[in-house]
């Protein structure tokens, strides 16, 4: 629980897109969570949206159907996506939060965009207000974003490391760490993060053995660990991940001399877009360059099925990547990633293909 | 493509010529307008005819092409095989859980058969797919697609932000075409918009009818595909003609006779079905479909921007299923239907995911939904047997 500057503890406040500014839940003095869903089966939610909706959107719905979610004050939709949007439809209707907030996000990442997103989060912050009954203090949200950049330093410090030549860890534990840090209290993970920052650099490597195939992870929604053990048992290594809460939610602090809400608003419409934003071109770019930065064997795509940006995306990145011949292989998962043994053979003969090609 | 069109375009002047009708004016203006954007010396702006305001477009002196309709025009034309074309994108990786409006576009622009485009508009609404199909095309033409993004919500703040994207968009036009926004002219095309608009309205009041005075199954692409019309004189003709049609039918006691009072939604199968005839041959006449609502304001021309900035926020599928559950009901009510008759396509997201809470809203009045899952395009995702099945049954259920 986050302590309110009264001393109270603050109540939950789920968040479920990466474009929701943990900031301003925290000067509110509330604790960001973000909601995650994994139920073990999608029975209910099923009643409501047909087969074919992102599975990270209908595992949270019926989280909230059956009731998962009481522990939290309120729910922060966000506009990213068809699935999204229905998904705030649906909640309001059949399950219903005491808070429930749609932020829009809008596509244009220029003035009139960030205009018009200043205005949303100013919007946001008076609804906040107005629900917790306090003011949202210059004051609380300088402290809160000088706290989660303290955070995204400390964290992309550690993804920095692992450019070395050995990686000093693996790529399941940096993900474990993210998603701990995201739905934990946040002065339950300062004491992980500052350990595993203490981490010697050759932590890995005790056992000598070949360089291990170094893969960068990318894609939108990844909340389980399945992948990387494929790939770690498998002999190689994942050294960087620039998925929803990997990369992309670290990079680029808020910048602490402007008028908080418009920092806010630049940091977070600004960074490296995902799947939802427009820019084909500065998206293959990045990829090119995280490649290089990380000197990377091969990129292995993530994403969950049908989420019809990234469907529509992963043939674009797929045919840049074979024109320069950097190994790519695009994997779809139905978020649980049930179907472990067939990814399991899929990534095998990736990094096989990898091995024999060197 | 064009070969299609012209063979289309053939066989809609043969028939205007034996009987003129309203539907088949405009179906010929609209495949004229494709063949148009053909045209060597034709400047093509590539735009969504549903999802933009199209009166901006008439402010110039360009060739408007959608996409995603003039493809859907092709399984039509050739008997409802759109797979064949899509497989031409499926074979380049685009998964068969795009939606297949998608992969027919894309199918389409790998076999190099659709006109180039001078300028790429898209939009943001309805569905996330046509923006990015839009930006993977574009892209290949190493051309820039420019989006107009309607937030969910009406505020001023969102009105502003849709203002200044038009303004951009006109700008945009001006150095297309050459052309400066000629003011006069563009508060002409309001009007022009404006009148029409009243006269759809009453097209739509002569629809309550009993027994309907027409088809409500071609009501759903007038007023999807029919948008592209919007500012132009034609398509006052278009509602007018339609009118006397109406009228006539009504006077001259043509009706078709009506046991039953169906309300349809967005989406018509575009390829080949006897869902309308089974429900004609049952006496249940489709009498309204949600797409063909009027659900715009009239626009201020004092204001164009602003006014059509409005029209694209106030769009019936853009802002909460509270609003749209809201309004069918409403067209429920005022229609008076006995049943509401859905047709999904299976990766439309945005419009079936909020098909329970319609069904629940229509439920507590009494009015039955049926909802036919199938595939609006891709024949291979449609089965008519199981369609006519799912039909008949609810045919009993309503006698
Ligand atoms: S993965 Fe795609 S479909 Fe799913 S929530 Fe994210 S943007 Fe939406
Ligand atoms: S059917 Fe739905 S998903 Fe497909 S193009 Fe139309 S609006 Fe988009």
């Amino acid at each position: 629980m986050a302590s309110n500057n009264d001393g109270s503890q603050g109540e939950k406040i789920g968040w479920i897109c990466d474009y929701v500014p943990e900031e301003l839940i925290m000067a509110a003095g509330m604790e960001p969570v973000r909601l995650e869903g994994q139920m073990e089966n999608v029975k209910e939610a099923d009643s409501y949206l047909f087969s074919n909706v992102c599975p990270y959107v209908k595992h949270i719905l019926e989280a909230g159907l059956n009731r998962e979610t009481e522990d939290l004050a309120g729910i922060i939709f966000t506009n990213s996506c068809d699935g999204m949007r229905r998904l705030h439809d649906l909640w309001n209707h059949y399950v219903g939060s005491p808070f429930m907030h749609m932020l829009e996000i809008p596509k244009h990442r220029d003035e009139k965009g960030l205009h018009y997103f200043r205005e949303q989060l100013e919007h946001l912050k008076r609804e906040l207000e107005r629900f917790t009954g306090k003011e949202i203090s210059s004051q609380g949200l300088k402290g809160a974003v000088s706290l989660l950049n303290d955070r995204r330093g400390r964290l992309m410090d550690l993804f920095e490391r692992q450019k070395q030549e050995e990686p000093p860890y693996r790529g399941s534990e940096l993900l474990d760490l993210c998603l701990e840090e995201t739905t934990r209290p946040k002065e339950e993970t300062a004491r992980i993060i500052q350990e595993m920052g203490g981490r010697p650099s050759n932590a890995l490597s005790t056992n000598p053995r070949p360089r291990p195939v170094r893969i960068l992870v990318t894609g939108n929604v990844l909340d389980k660990p399945n992948l990387f053990r494929i790939i770690e048992s498998a002999g190689a290594e994942v050294v960087a991940f620039d998925t929803c809460l990997g990369l992309r939610h670290y990079t680029d602090p808020v910048e602490t001399e402007a008028d908080p809400i418009s920092s806010l608003a630049r940091r977070y419409l600004l960074r490296p877009p995902c799947n939802r934003m427009p820019g084909l071109n500065e998206k293959i770019e990045r990829m090119r360059q995280l490649s290089r930065d990380y000197t990377v064997d091969g990129v292995i795509q993530s994403r969950v099925k049908f989420c019809d940006y990234a469907l529509l995306e992963s043939p674009v990145l797929e045919n840049f990547a074979k024109n320069r011949d950097l190994p790519f292989l695009s994997l779809e998962n139905d978020y649980l990633w049930a179907d472990e043994a067939r990814m399991k053979t899929r990534v095998e003969a990736f990094l096989e293909m990898i091995r024999e090609s060197d | 493509m064009k070969a299609d069109f012209e063979n289309i375009l053939k066989l809609l002047d043969n028939k205007i010529a034996r009987r003129p009708s309203a539907y088949d004016l405009f179906s010929k203006e609209m495949i004229s307008t494709f063949l148009r954007a053909f045209d060597e010396e034709a400047k093509v702006v590539w735009v969504s005819y549903y999802a933009f305001p199209m009166e901006l477009l008439w402010a110039f002196d360009v060739v408007p092409f959608d996409f995603e309709i003039a493809c859907n025009t092709l399984p039509t034309a050739s008997g409802g095989n759109g797979s064949s074309i899509m497989m031409s994108a499926e074979k380049e990786g685009y998964s068969r859980d795009i939606c297949s409006f998608y992969r027919l576009v894309l199918g389409a622009h790998i076999e190099g058969i659709l006109p180039r485009g001078d300028l790429f508009l898209t939009s943001s609404y309805y569905c996330n797919g046509k923006a990015k199909t839009n930006e993977i095309i574009a892209r290949s033409h190493g051309k820039e697609s420019i989006l107009l993004d309607v937030p969910n919500e009406i505020s001023a703040s969102s009105i502003r932000y849709v203002v200044t994207q038009l303004r951009e968009i006109a700008a945009r036009l001006e150095n297309l075409t050459g052309e400066t926004l000629d003011l006069d002219k563009f508060r002409q095309i309001i009007r022009h918009s404006n009148k029409a608009r009243s006269s759809y309205q009453k097209v739509n009041a002569l629809m309550k009818e009993k027994p309907c005075p027409w088809d409500g199954s071609r009501a759903g692409p007038l007023g999807i595909s029919g948008s592209l019309f919007w500012g132009s004189p034609i398509r006052e003709e278009i509602n007018q003609m339609l009118i006397r049609e109406m009228e006539g039918r009504i006077s001259g006691g043509k009706t078709y006779p009506e046991t039953y009072r169906i309300l349809w939604f967005p989406w018509v199968p575009v390829q080949p079905t006897n869902i309308f005839k089974t429900l004609r041959e049952s006496h249940a006449n489709v009498v309204m479909a949600e797409s063909a609502r009027v659900w715009w304001d009239e626009l201020d021309e004092g204001d164009p921007f602003e006014a059509l900035a409005l029209k694209a926020l106030q769009n019936y599928l853009v802002g909460t299923a509270e609003n749209r559950v809201r309004d069918i009901v409403g067209l429920a009510e005022d229609y008076e239907v006995n049943g509401a008759i859905h047709f999904s396509t299976p990766a439309c997201i945005h419009e079936n995911g909020s098909l329970s809470l319609v069904s629940d809203a229509l439920k507590e009045k009494g009015i039955p939904l049926l909802d036919l899952e199938g595939d609006m395009t891709d024949e291979r995702n449609y089965s008519p047997e199981q369609t006519m099945h799912k039909v008949t049954t609810f045919l009993e259920v309503l006698s």
